[in-house]
């Protein structure tokens, strides 16, 4: 696996693209949208993971399928490789330009192409942001379910790139349940659509399926169809109060036992209520509290109290020191603070974070996270955990500078620490963020060589000459 | 020597029968050379194997109910009734591993012990088993309120058209380690990889279910208040028009389905009479038999010799409904929120069924054979050149030796 020292601005000589290449892409996609010059492509240099940077050769910005198609054949005639972007939100440098390819990035294809409100389905290209598509159909009273929690920026390309979930998807699902159809431009040009809803009958494996989460590896989806849901009519939100996290743990799983359907369980750990608290987003979380849970039922107002009365019957039970109840939108977003703005918070307090992702059985959460707190210490570095706890989902975010060597070092280690030890106790090495750069040499972990080997093949069928995000997903 | 002494020879551990023991063919016209039953994932692999050495083709069966092999040429049957049993079960993690050959029955009543279910409810799924419900995707009509099976199976264990064990996904909910091999396995009908464990997603039963229901004459008068359910700013679990129902005599029914707490499906019940204008029936167990009528959806022509499905937008039901009345098709479930019509019968016609397909396709959609004899096969809405190049290589990835036999067209 490649580091961060290794894949640095400073380590990595980017080559130049030639003026005639520029000028077959400016062609297609008009002057100002082939971006060469050194300055311009230091914004493209990482994604949300900023520990690896690398300045790409160029960026080009297509704007429709047809776009898309004639700049990757282009490339595809020269040999050069292709890293798909979105809005560069991810968190697992799937994005990370190579040193000798262009980014292709969608930040035009941003058009809605359709809304369907009889069929319940809605259109659109690549560059859209999730939650534009849900502002645009509010209107018929529908949205777009899955909500990662950088649903103000990511686009659905990334969404489907990555198959990104978010705190509702405990209720609703991920991304993978809502695409029903994609237009897709393989890395030589050709353009494929995949699935599209009334077609389910034809007798084809799940392309979609297969497609949705492969990381800008197996093509570019330039036109995403995706199904809607109607509004939630309402929406009850509960904070819970825990002297420790076991005792959250406790609430969270006689919740989940009791046949509520929650939309959201989400839990902050002590060190993350302090960071917050201490941050401009305080939430005025209790800052020697264990654990801060927040539940969330949505759906028709009628039973809504009722599902809320039973949670928090749960979370008392579990010995919980206070439970608050949103009364009001605006309440509701306050008990929400605390867990949205928790990676912001952090942000202030040391120049660098990795946020990590991994998935544990719900039962192993306590011990994961004990063990955890013990692998800081080990390693001496703060470890802040915010986590879907009702699927399993853990975010442990390491706090870290990156021009302190010593402190990186320690970084990579504790990070393996962490994916072995979910990895244990039969979990997997990312839930939701992808695997990019960052977990490629984790993949061993959890695939053994035959199945490397058969995931190498697997984009063989979609890439024959691999250039399409080349380095990411496979180690 | 015999093939079936070869193999005994070869793999002592696996079980080897005569067809003539299964009673009868499970397959129109077609017959294996023997049935072979191997208890485990290892010799399901050196089975194929073996299999491959002696230029012989592969047809996974389990409860045998939906293999219906299309191409000629010498094969074996594999069994895999003995890859059987709960592997493993965390009622708190809410997943459930078994081995593929275990029934549907077993699983569910595993479940439902610990106040869980898993909420698919294909045709006869009880006596299914649980690989023959993920190789063709089975889903019935709960997939308004809980999805298609695909999103329920977390993993599978599954052998190679080579021999290779893969294990896919995992037995956690989220999971974005590598690429998603497992989604092209669901609904593969055999044709990449024979699965010998699965393991699915559990939900809490759900406190209450209402069952509602409006009938009429046909499954036609129905179909527009099917849709305007469908738009209710309520999502019911399942919305179901099939017909004619032998519980309602002959008529047909608009059914249904709200899960939640009482005060939520009375809440969901008004809202949703309030949007489509009319005052359903609430269906109860002990007057009306709720439990006969579901069952009846559930099956209605998916159990009869000569089956198929269409699937379109639901906003164009009510065309190909009524293409399917005028040449005389029927019974069918119409599954308004998905699109999905099928249509089951032993006096099904090739033409018939042709005319239903080109209304289809005019419509946007397809039509696909779920089950027929082999005389006179009628064929479905075909994948595109693309798709299928992509397919091919696909399965030559995961079957390079073209070993696994196509078991559908």
């Amino acid at each position: 696996m490649a580091t961060p020292r290794e894949l640095t601005i400073s380590s990595v000589m980017t080559q130049t693209l030639t003026p005639t290449i520029a000028d077959r892409l400016r062609a297609i996609v008009g002057q100002n949208h082939v971006i060469t010059h050194p300055d311009r492509l230091v914004a493209y240099e990482s994604d949300g993971l900023t520990a690896y940077r690398v300045v790409p050769r160029a960026v080009v910005l297509p704007e429709t399928t047809e776009q898309v198609s004639r700049v990757l054949a282009v490339l595809h005639g020269e040999g050069i490789d292709v890293v798909p972007r979105g809005a560069g939100t991810g968190l697992s440098g799937g994005a990370l330009p190579t040193p000798d390819g262009v980014i292709v990035g969608t930040a035009r294809m941003n058009r809605i192409l359709s809304i369907d409100e009889q069929d319940r389905l809605a259109t659109a290209q690549p560059g859209v942001i999730n939650a534009r598509l849900t502002e645009a159909t509010a209107p018929y009273g529908l949205y777009y379910a899955p909500d990662p929690s950088s649903q103000s920026a990511c686009t659905l390309g990334g969404n489907v790139a990555e198959n990104s979930g978010g705190p509702h998807c405990l209720k609703y699902g991920v991304t993978s349940r809502y695409v029903t159809g994609l237009t897709v431009v393989l890395a030589d040009g050709e353009v494929v659509r995949f699935g599209g809803a009334g077609t389910e009958a034809v007798p084809s494996l799940d392309l979609v399926g297969l497609f949705i989460g492969s990381e800008g590896c197996f093509g570019i989806a330039t036109e995403i169809e995706v199904r809607l849901l109607p509004a939630p009519e309402g929406v009850r939100t509960l904070l819970g109060i825990f002297d420790t996290m076991e005792a959250a743990g406790r609430a969270v799983t006689d919740i989940m036992a009791s046949g509520l359907m929650p939309a959201a369980v989400e839990i902050v750990d002590h060190a993350t209520i302090v960071a917050v608290e201490a941050s401009v987003f305080a939430a005025g979380y209790p800052i020697d509290a264990g654990a801060a849970l927040v539940i969330e039922f949505d759906g028709t107002e009628a039973g809504l109290d009722d599902d809320a009365d039973r949670a928090e019957q749960c979370c008392v039970a579990a010995d919980a020191r206070e439970v608050r109840r949103a009364t009001s939108e605006e309440e509701r977003l306050g008990l929400w603070k605390g867990r949205k703005k928790a990676f912001g918070a952090m942000g202030r307090i040391a120049p660098d974070l990795l946020v990590q992702d991994a998935t544990v059985p719900r039962t192993r959460l306590p011990e994961v996270l004990a063990r955890i707190t013990e692998i800081g210490q080990e390693y001496d570095l703060k470890i802040a955990n915010v986590f879907h706890a009702g699927d399993g989902n853990l975010h442990p975010n390491i706090l870290f500078d990156r021009q302190n060597a010593d402190e990186l070092d320690r970084v990579e280690k504790a990070s393996r620490e962490i994916m072995s030890l979910c990895v244990s106790v039969g979990g997997t090495i990312t839930g939701e963020h992808g695997v990019g750069v960052d977990k490629r040499g984790y993949m061993p972990l959890v695939h053994n060589e035959v199945e490397l080997e058969m995931l190498r093949r697997a984009r063989w069928v979609f890439d024959p000459n691999g250039n399409l995000n080349p380095g990411k997903v496979l180690p | 020597m015999t093939l079936v002494h070869e193999l005994r020879s070869a793999l002592p551990d696996v079980a080897v029968r005569d067809p003539s023991e299964l009673g009868g063919p499970i397959w129109p016209g077609m017959t294996p050379e023997f049935v072979a039953s191997p208890s485990s994932t290892e010799d399901v692999s050196r089975l194929l194997v073996w299999a491959a050495q002696e230029d012989l083709g592969v047809l996974a069966v389990a409860s045998g109910s939906h293999a219906d092999p299309v191409s000629d040429g010498r094969f074996v049957a594999l069994d895999t009734s003995l890859l059987s049993g709960i592997e493993e079960y965390e009622p708190a993690d809410l997943t459930i591993t078994a081995g593929a050959g275990t029934r549907f029955a077993t699983v569910d009543d595993a479940l439902r012990e610990n106040g869980q279910w898993a909420p698919f409810d294909p045709p006869a799924a009880r006596d299914r088993s649980m690989g023959g419900l993920v190789s063709e995707a089975a889903h019935g009509s709960l997939w308004a309120g809980y999805g298609a099976l695909k999103n329920h199976v977390l993993g599978a264990t599954v052998v190679t058209g080579d021999g290779r064990v893969l294990r896919l996904g995992g037995k956690v909910v989220k999971n974005v380690a590598g690429y998603d091999l497992l989604r092209s396995v669901v609904g593969g009908r055999g044709r990449l990889c024979v699965l010998t464990s699965v393991c699915l997603r559990a939900f809490p039963l759900p406190p209450q279910e209402r069952v509602l229901m409006i009938s009429a004459a046909s499954v036609a008068e129905l179909i527009d208040s099917a849709l305007a359910v469908g738009t209710a700013p309520v999502l019911p679990v399942s919305i179901v028009v099939a017909g004619p129902l032998e519980a309602l005599d002959g008529r047909a029914a608009l059914v249904v389905r709200l899960h939640g707490a009482e005060s939520t499906v009375d809440a969901d019940q008004a809202i949703l009479e309030t949007h489509v204008g009319t005052s359903f029936d609430r269906l109860t167990e002990a007057s009306d038999g709720a439990a006969r009528i579901l069952s009846q959806l559930q099956d209605l022509g998916a159990v009869e010799d000569r089956c198929v499905e269409v699937s379109v937008l639901p906003s164009q039901l009510s065309g190909v409904v009524s293409a399917a009345a005028d040449v005389g098709l029927g019974p069918m479930v119409v599954d308004s929120y998905a699109g999905r019509i099928r249509i089951g019968g032993s006096d099904l016609g090739v033409d018939p069924v042709g005319t239903l397909r080109e209304a289809a396709e005019q419509a946007g959609g397809a039509l696909r054979i779920v089950r027929w004899g082999r005389a006179d096969f009628p064929t479905g809405t075909p994948q595109s050149m693309a798709t299928a190049m992509l397919s091919e290589r696909l399965e030559s990835i995961f079957d390079p030796g073209g070993v696994l036999w196509p078991a559908r067209s």
